[in-house]
């Protein structure tokens, strides 16, 4: 009996597996969306109970990996768009905060740790357009549709990113 | 006089999208301009670290929250369902945990009623950006009392799942050693009494987000604590020794 069928039929162990392979890219993906690792784990958790519930319609007409991929990144939309709702915050003061000077210099590489914690204190609507884009490789129609923005503000949420990254990187 | 091009020129460059008139126009003001030559040079090393970003590995206690819902819902399903509907209630909430029994199932009880419950601190009220598109009439007053509604019930949510979290927790300590339960203890009332001057902090300033802030997060600092500490014990029980001291080392570390 394969891993899927196993966990289909109840198969803790197996679901474990399947857990353990798959578990730090939807984590990864959660933490990033949600911009902090307390929600990205809450996410996980509920990805993975969600996951639990719905792998028997599960059908194999795309692999496993990114099935369990398009469930995670849903529900990280989906609370995206719950908080984005109760906040009803966007972005509108990033023009002013992403003013940068142009000589100032930066000429070492950027730590993996800096950047994470930059991304996680990016404003919401960017963060996830960036995420998605520049990290996760949807194009800008993508991230539109998955986001429910158009286009060019994905284009334009994806580049204040850019300017915000470079503003709170250049501090340290 | 010098025209630079415009930040989302030097972006569109940089990550490969300006066009072959745009490009024409903007590499000869590169040749000379080493401010431009900069943005571009940062925009280029921000996309290139980006993609070098690697995964993050979820905590180990993830696994074992994770399992022991599961084991939840396989064994206990109509209770649980029953159970989570009544801990909407605070009132019922307390009373309906005598049902359950083991370990296990108290724990991923607790935690299925927290886990759906996230507290989003409100920002600056706004009335007219609140009320924007949405063709209701919210106002700034509603708006506040509501938040505090709404703060009410995660506080009271929390609250629930951390007395839980707490029965179990101080019911199945004898399988600790000493110091970790000391260390235990010890991180509890630090968080305690965070939470005790969060909540004094938003009493005496209802709207105030960084206090809200402060509250949910050392409840949730306590959920995090509670859960480790069951998720060790549950590790000790399984003879997990390497499990049991990941779970440990993490303890020392809450708290401070």
């Amino acid at each position: 009996m394969d891993l899927v069928a196993r966990c289909q039929a109840g198969d803790v162990d197996a679901f474990e597996t399947v857990y353990r392979e798959h578990s730090a890219r939807l984590y990864t993906l959660a933490c990033r969306m949600a911009g902090s690792t307390e929600d990205g784990e809450d996410l996980l958790q509920e990805i993975f109970l969600q996951v639990y519930r719905k792998l028997g319609s599960f059908k194999g007409e795309s692999s496993l990996g990114t099935w369990l991929y398009r469930l995670a990144l849903n529900h990280c939309l989906d609370f995206v768009r719950s908080r984005q709702a109760r906040m009803n915050k966007l972005t509108e003061t990033l023009d002013a905060e992403a003013s940068f000077e142009p000589t100032a210099r930066r000429d070492t590489p950027i730590a993996r740790l800096d950047l994470e914690r930059a991304i996680e204190r990016l404003p919401e609507g960017c963060r996830e357009a960036f995420v998605l884009h520049d990290v996760e490789g949807f194009d800008h129609k993508e991230v539109g549709d998955l986001l429910g923005i158009a286009e060019g503000t994905s284009k334009s949420q994806v580049f204040k990113a850019r300017l915000k990254l470079r503003a709170m990187l250049k501090g340290k | 006089m010098v025209m630079h091009p415009n930040d989302a020129t030097l972006n569109d460059y940089a990550d490969g999208t300006l066009d072959a008139a745009g490009r024409a126009t903007v590499e000869p003001h590169l040749a000379t301009c080493a401010g431009c030559r900069q943005t571009v040079g940062d925009l280029r090393e921000i996309m290139r670290a980006t993609g070098e970003l690697g995964l993050r590995e979820p905590p180990v206690r993830a696994w074992s929250r994770l399992e022991r819902a599961i084991k939840m819902e396989q064994e206990h399903a109509p209770v649980a369902r029953s159970l989570q509907a009544s801990a909407s209630g605070p009132a019922k909430a307390g009373h309906s945990m005598r049902y359950v029994t083991g370990l296990a199932a108290a724990a991923a009880l607790v935690l299925a009623t927290a886990v759906g419950m996230r507290y989003v601190p409100a920002r600056q009220i706004d009335a007219p950006a609140a009320s924007a598109g949405t063709g209701a009439a919210i106002t700034a007053d509603e708006a506040a009392q509501s938040i505090e509604a709404e703060l009410r019930q995660a506080e009271s949510h929390y609250e629930n799942a951390i007395k839980g979290l707490e029965a179990i927790a101080s019911g199945e300590q004898s399988e600790l050693d000493p110091r970790t339960a000391a260390t235990l203890q010890n991180n509890l009332a630090v968080i305690d009494q965070a939470i005790s001057e969060s909540r004094a902090a938003v009493r005496s300033q209802p709207g105030s987000e960084p206090a809200q802030q402060s509250l949910i997060d050392g409840f949730k600092t306590k959920i995090g604590l509670l859960q480790d500490t069951v998720a060790l014990i549950n590790e000790m029980r399984k003879g997990n020794e390497s499990g049991a001291a990941r779970i440990a080392s993490g303890l020392k570390q809450k708290g401070h």
